[in-house]
């Protein structure tokens, strides 16, 4: 496409006019640690959502193996709780549910069948992320993180050689 | 970090997830923000957009029956846009290459990776304030330039093409916050 074809176009610059710099209620740094200390104070609402998410998660996990047949719509459910866990958890400081959970949607993004160790390895994730839960292991997990960590990829590599 | 103030801006968050919602909500309000509404799908967003005069919308990716893609492209080509300039920042996990640049091509502003902090979140913002980008008209494009024209001195290489060519191909490789900021910027 040549330049010709191209309309570029000034928008009304309406922001500047609405936004002033500095003085009382401007974001300093003082505001973003305020902030950022709101998000760690929903710390106990997250893991209040995060237990909805796992039975929410497990459940469909159950259906997939209950409805082989529909494998594939059963995967885009498991993957769209998985894909909310992902985006949740490194707020809260629970960075292994944002790890698992992306490793789980990557895991199962481009499935149109399960196999039997595909099922496996999905219920592997799942029982991961409860631990991660239930064990309360916040940042890395130290070495219990990297355990679980380690462990769940040594035995996915095993089952999909 | 320039310090603006934010409490007169209004903002339209659009995710189908209550505690997202919820998340992005508090962090806006302790940055001093006062008017913030919400809604659960692209289709809801539009409606309320009909009467709520957005300043900058943050808007989630995946949604039913309207998703941020088809919203973004409502917004900015759709007849009965109440507002086709309006500033959206896609927030999604959604951080792979092909991704980014399908968002960038469907005419969003800027992109926030999930899980978020306050300070990714007023970055971004910050960038809308600093950095407001022309649009263009090209082809069926409608939507923020995405090539760069705010610097005629600039003699780097043209970013957004390195980008892509720097990842081999790899349309599925996860990109980090600085190469989406290259992608969508030029």
């Amino acid at each position: 496409m040549s330049d010709e074809d191209v309309q570029v176009i000034k928008p009304p610059n309406t922001l500047s006019a609405k936004v002033s710099k500095g003085g009382p209620g401007a974001v300093d740094l003082e505001a973003i640690e305020r902030a950022e200390a709101v998000i760690a104070g929903m710390a106990d609402n997250y893991l209040e959502w995060v237990e909805e998410d796992l039975v929410k998660l497990q459940k469909s996990y159950d259906g997939l193996i209950g409805d082989r047949d529909n494998a594939k719509e059963r995967m885009e459910t498991i993957f769209g709780i998985a894909h909310d866990m992902k985006g949740q958890g490194g707020s809260f400081n629970y960075d292994l549910m944002t790890i698992l959970g992306n490793d789980l949607c990557r895991f199962i993004e481009d499935k149109e069948t399960a196999s039997d160790v595909d099922v496996e390895v999905i219920g592997l994730y799942v029982s991961a992320m409860k631990v991660v839960i239930a064990q309360r292991m916040e940042g890395d997990g130290g070495a219990a993180g990297t355990e679980v960590l380690n462990g769940l990829a040594a035995v996915v590599e095993k089952l999909t050689r | 970090m320039a310090e603006y103030n934010l409490e007169r801006l209004n903002f339209l968050i659009v995710d189908d997830n209550k505690h997202m919602r919820a998340l992005v909500t508090s962090i806006l309000h302790a940055l001093g923000v006062k008017n913030c509404i919400d809604a659960g799908d692209g289709a809801d967003a539009f409606k309320e957009l009909r009467h709520f005069p957005a300043d900058i919308i943050i808007c989630d990716w995946n949604m039913d029956p309207l998703d941020g893609l088809d919203f973004t492209r409502l917004v900015r080509t759709g007849k009965d846009s109440p507002n086709p300039f309006v500033p959206i920042i896609m927030l999604t996990g959604h951080t792979e290459m092909n991704r980014v640049v399908e968002a960038r091509d469907a005419g969003v502003s800027e992109f926030l990776a999930k899980p978020i902090s306050a300070k990714g979140l007023y970055s971004r913002v910050r960038s809308i304030i600093e950095r407001p980008r022309p649009f263009v008209r090209a082809g069926l494009y409608f939507g923020p330039d995405r090539r760069r024209r705010d610097n005629p001195a600039y003699m780097g290489g043209e970013r957004r093409k390195e980008a892509a060519v720097t990842e081999g191909g790899d349309e599925e490789a996860e990109l980090s916050q600085d190469e989406v900021e290259a992608l969508l910027n030029g």
